[in-house]
């Protein structure tokens, strides 16, 4: 467990997406559109914010919802980066669950979600077509 | 004269179907003005909403493209997102939606854009998807600031092969221009 982590909240921009982190609880949550200036420089803290809290071997699973509506093919390598570090924590043996949620009718956000998916062989990880288009 | 002459520039931007038009220095911030106008305006239209997000997508990573890329760039530091320029175009032709860009680009660069788009052209759908796979998982080439997924994106989200062109303009630079539809 890493009780020092902060949890981090960051409001939705125009191009940046809302980002919960409830590290206490293992619940991640990103959301909406994400086409940010430099995602390197945007999601860098992110992940590291993670890959240090699952290097504390953290206590219960971590859930990952990810409802993104857009995002740019910067963002789309961040994502991969996430993914990689989630399954290097799976297989020391975190229990990761990635949520992907898409709109029933966004073929672009369900293919994402699929190719990832092919990626990903240790984390839990669900397709979820719930998402309000 | 005034009018009459900007009337005619006006005329001719809009026998090309265009629906906005960007010419000059292209910021982050225009990129989001522009993004939004455009998202006005395609909702007046009434655009079916895959068609607005293909086009969305294009004309980001085309945008994006240009600030990073264009041989005009304020910032010359390379790490640096800073200010490019060039011409923006999102238009109708036909019923169908197109997004071209055009900028300057250094001749030394023409070779290996040219090369990269000739690969991409090659590819059916499901190949440029697998592509899109491979190169997510590759470390990005060098000085390339991960342009190669952004053109594989165009491609993938594009409903007819894009269409890729080069123009010398003086001893160091080439006008390039790259029209994809949504």
């Amino acid at each position: 467990m890493s009780p020092l982590t902060p949890n981090v909240a960051i409001p939705p921009t125009q191009r940046s997406p809302r980002v919960d982190f409830d590290f206490q609880n293992g619940r991640f949550l990103i959301s909406g559109e994400s086409y940010p200036e430099d995602a390197a420089r945007f999601f860098g803290p992110l992940l590291q914010a993670v890959e240090d809290h699952v290097a504390g071997t953290p206590d219960g699973s971590l859930v990952f919802d990810l409802a993104l509506a857009y995002f740019n093919s910067s963002t789309a390598k961040a994502l991969m980066n996430l993914f990689d570090l989630l399954e290097r924590a799976a297989g020391r043996g975190v229990p990761v669950v990635v949520n992907w949620h898409f709109a029933p009718e966004d073929d672009a956000m369900r293919e994402f979600g699929e190719d990832f998916s092919e990626d990903i062989h240790t984390c839990v990880f669900n397709l979820c077509a719930d998402r309000d288009g | 004269m005034l009018a009459r002459s900007y009337l005619d520039f006006k005329a001719r931007l809009d026998e090309q179907g265009a629906v906005l038009t960007y010419c000059g220095s292209v910021s982050e911030t225009v990129l989001v003005a522009l993004g939004e106008t455009l998202k006005q305006k395609m909702a007046e239209l009434e655009t079916d909403a895959a068609v607005v997000k293909r086009v969305f997508s294009i004309f980001i990573e085309q945008v994006q493209n240009v600030i990073r890329y264009s041989g005009e760039r304020v910032a010359a530091d390379a790490d640096a997102v800073g200010l490019g320029a060039g011409l923006i175009m999102v238009g109708v032709e036909d019923t169908r939606y197109f997004i071209v860009c055009g900028n300057f680009v250094r001749h030394e660069r023409v070779e290996p854009l040219k090369a990269r788009l000739d690969h991409l052209a090659t590819l059916d759908k499901e190949a440029i998807r697998q592509f899109y796979r491979e190169k997510l998982r590759e470390p990005p080439e060098e000085g390339s600031l991960g342009a190669t997924i952004g053109l594989i994106e165009i491609a993938r989200r594009s409903s007819r092969p894009i269409e890729y062109d080069f123009a010398p303009r003086d001893a160091e630079t080439s006008f390039f221009c790259l029209k994809a539809y949504a």
